[in-house]
């Protein structure tokens, strides 16, 4: 049996028939150190419909950013069975996984993480270079993207020449250029005075309200949770119980 | 933008250092490409298609013994050869002992000189000058520039190996192929004057009749003298020059040596530069890959920047020896003549291209495989 049947006869009554973008299954994730063995995440299983707007809390090595990572196909679990946008990810070989990341998956980082040789809109058009689209399709995608996250008039500044919260807008803008289904966000309001953080939070909204992005965020904030929809916690790599 | 747009940008992002490397990687091809450059004109080019028919025969012990001035009829009979000169080295000092008033000064005879040195252009009626008067002389025109000597000017040689000076007045100037810094007098000025050396000449200068024969006719003259008190030694022009190369030491293994050097050093400097900036980008590597790039495109994308970073030092470099053997051939003497071909430049940027290659792989490699999670945490 495949593990996408597996999960999808396993899968729980909460989330009925809505469209499940994230299905995880008894995910466990132990991390080898010389002798020692640290369990990131201890058996996690939760479901993620399309459209939702998921935060994940809990205190620092609780295992939220592994699980994220996981969600987005750069880490692998150690046991368990995850299903992203009902496609085993770990089946995939490096190069196919590449491809889905790009295709399917914007992340967004705590530190932004922009090139800094590249202007906003070189940022922007990175993930594009691996598409099939034309020069005059890209800068259409990255000018509108840009547009969105209200940077329409930094395009050609430098990240050195940006504030923090518009680098994390240009990140927001990259994350979304490729227009990808699920939005991963790893603390993106860490770095942030409280009017930059929310600003990119106001924008993370509008992206799952008006453009139905499922967006999966890490944060410590509860002012950043009070934005999702459902609000997870993970404590020693465990996933706490809703409400628990 | 385009990937290759990303790979220059990357390239050039630290200055300084991109700065540095290039210039060490300049540096390093432009000494590459004088010894390619000089390795070629030494070994490889055939020089032109009359000198590759033109022999030289000398005294089998040494250049310092003079054969017998009658070897020189013995030698035109022989079946193949179309005309023989006598080329005797005078080594007379002009001026003074200064290494600008060197130059090479030999006697011959002015009737059939022209008749073996085809490919040397004189005036006619500065032949005819030349050939009728024994104390004239001929000058090529690089030497005639150089000394501001024009025909009819008159210059003394003081003799250091004949008991002699020569006064000679210029008749000609001819034009050889590549420059020669060469004069060529009457030997028979020298004969009148030292009786000793009646009968005599350094060696003889003889044109075969095609290039095919030169082998052929080389054995036959040597052959001829085999078992002479005055053995001769017969080889091509190219060859004899080559003799005196030869009498530097092992020229080809220090070429050899100073090539592999340079490139071996080049291949460091890159290798450590590459390196360097690759691992300050650990955590770049791990976003590229975040953002769906393919091993295969960040192998593609480090090895660019230093392929890029080799090609603009390789080609800034054989640009600049061009500039340099431009320099060195019109200075004249041994170099003369010597230029960049273009495959010359093209083997440079080869290798240049290929210590970029190989200096940037394992990095770009270790790069590609890099786990996103521990990217990520990289700091530095």
């Amino acid at each position: 049996m495949s593990a996408v049947s597996e999960i999808q006869n396993a899968g729980n009554g909460a989330v009925g028939n809505r469209n499940i973008v994230v299905q995880a299954r008894g995910v466990s994730k132990i991390f080898r150190r010389d002798a020692f063995e640290v369990t990131a995440l201890d058996n996690v299983s939760i479901d993620i419909a399309a459209g939702e707007f998921v935060a994940l809390m809990g205190p620092s090595g609780s295992g939220k950013t592994t699980l994220l990572n996981m969600i987005a196909a750069i880490d692998r679990p150690t046991s368990g069975q995850l299903l992203v946008l009902s496609e085993d990810i770990f089946l995939l070989n490096d190069e196919q996984t590449a491809r889905w990341r790009n295709e399917h998956v914007g992340y967004i980082f705590q530190t932004f993480n922009l090139m800094p040789v590249l202007t906003a809109f070189e940022n922007v058009e990175l993930p594009l270079l691996l598409t099939n689209l034309t020069q005059q399709q890209r800068r259409d995608h990255v000018t509108t993207a840009l547009r969105l996250v209200g940077l329409g008039d930094r395009m050609h500044h430098l990240p050195r020449q940006l504030s923090g919260g518009q680098e994390q807008r240009v990140a927001i803008a990259r994350a979304i250029v490729t227009d990808p289904t699920l939005i991963i966000a790893d603390e993106p309001t860490g770095d942030l005075d409280s009017h930059s953080a929310t600003e990119v939070l106001e924008i993370l909204k509008r992206l799952n309200e008006n453009f139905q992005k499922t967006v999966v965020m890490v944060t410590h904030d509860p002012h950043a949770a009070s934005y999702a929809h459902v609000v997870r916690h993970l404590e020693k790599g465990m996933l706490l119980p809703i409400g628990g | 933008m385009t990937l290759t747009h990303f790979v220059t940008k990357n390239a050039f992002r630290n200055k300084r250092r991109s700065l540095l490397t290039v210039g060490s990687i300049t540096f390093s091809l432009l000494l590459l490409t004088l010894m390619m450059t000089i390795w070629r004109s030494f070994y490889l080019d055939k020089g032109s298609e009359d000198s590759a028919q033109r022999l030289m025969t000398r005294h089998k012990v040494s250049l310092a013994n003079f054969l017998p001035e009658f070897y020189r009829q013995r030698i035109r009979s022989i079946p193949g050869v179309t005309h023989v000169v006598p080329i005797t080295w005078f080594g007379g000092k002009y001026k003074d002992d200064k290494a600008e008033n060197f130059f090479a000064q030999f006697g011959t005879d002015p009737t059939e000189f022209f008749k073996v040195y085809t490919d040397y252009k004189i005036p006619p009626e500065q032949a005819a000058a030349w050939q009728h008067d024994r104390a004239g002389a001929i000058v090529d025109e690089h030497m005639a520039k150089k000394y501001g000597w024009k025909v009819g000017d008159k210059i003394t040689l003081k003799g250091t190996i004949f008991p002699m000076n020569l006064e000679l007045t210029i008749r000609g100037i001819y034009n050889p192929p590549t420059s020669t810094d060469t004069l060529y007098f009457d030997a028979k000025y020298v004969e009148e004057s030292v009786r000793w050396f009646r009968g005599s000449a350094g060696l003889f200068a003889s044109l075969a009749d095609s290039p095919q024969s030169v082998g052929r006719v080389a054995t036959t003259i040597d052959d001829a003298f085999r078992n002479s008190p005055q053995p001769t030694k017969t080889e091509s022009e190219k060859a004899f020059l080559l003799g005196f190369i030869s009498m530097l030491g092992n020229v080809k293994a220090f070429i050899l040596f100073i090539c592999g050097a340079v490139v071996f050093a080049i291949l460091l400097v890159s290798a450590n530069t590459m390196a360097m900036s690759i691992r300050e980008r650990t955590r770049e590597v791990a976003v590229l890959k975040t953002l769906g790039f393919p091993r295969k495109t960040i192998l593609a994308l480090f090895i660019g920047e230093g392929v890029t970073l080799a090609l603009v030092g390789g080609l800034i470099g054989s640009l600049g020896a061009t500039g340099l053997v431009g320099l060195v051939a019109k200075g004249g003497g041994f170099f003369a003549g010597l230029s960049v071909t273009p495959g010359t430049m093209g083997v440079a940027l080869l290798v240049a291209g290929l210590v970029g290659f190989l200096s940037s792989f394992a990095p770009s490699y270790t790069a590609s495989r890099l786990n996103i999670v521990e990217g990520l945490r990289h700091i530095g």
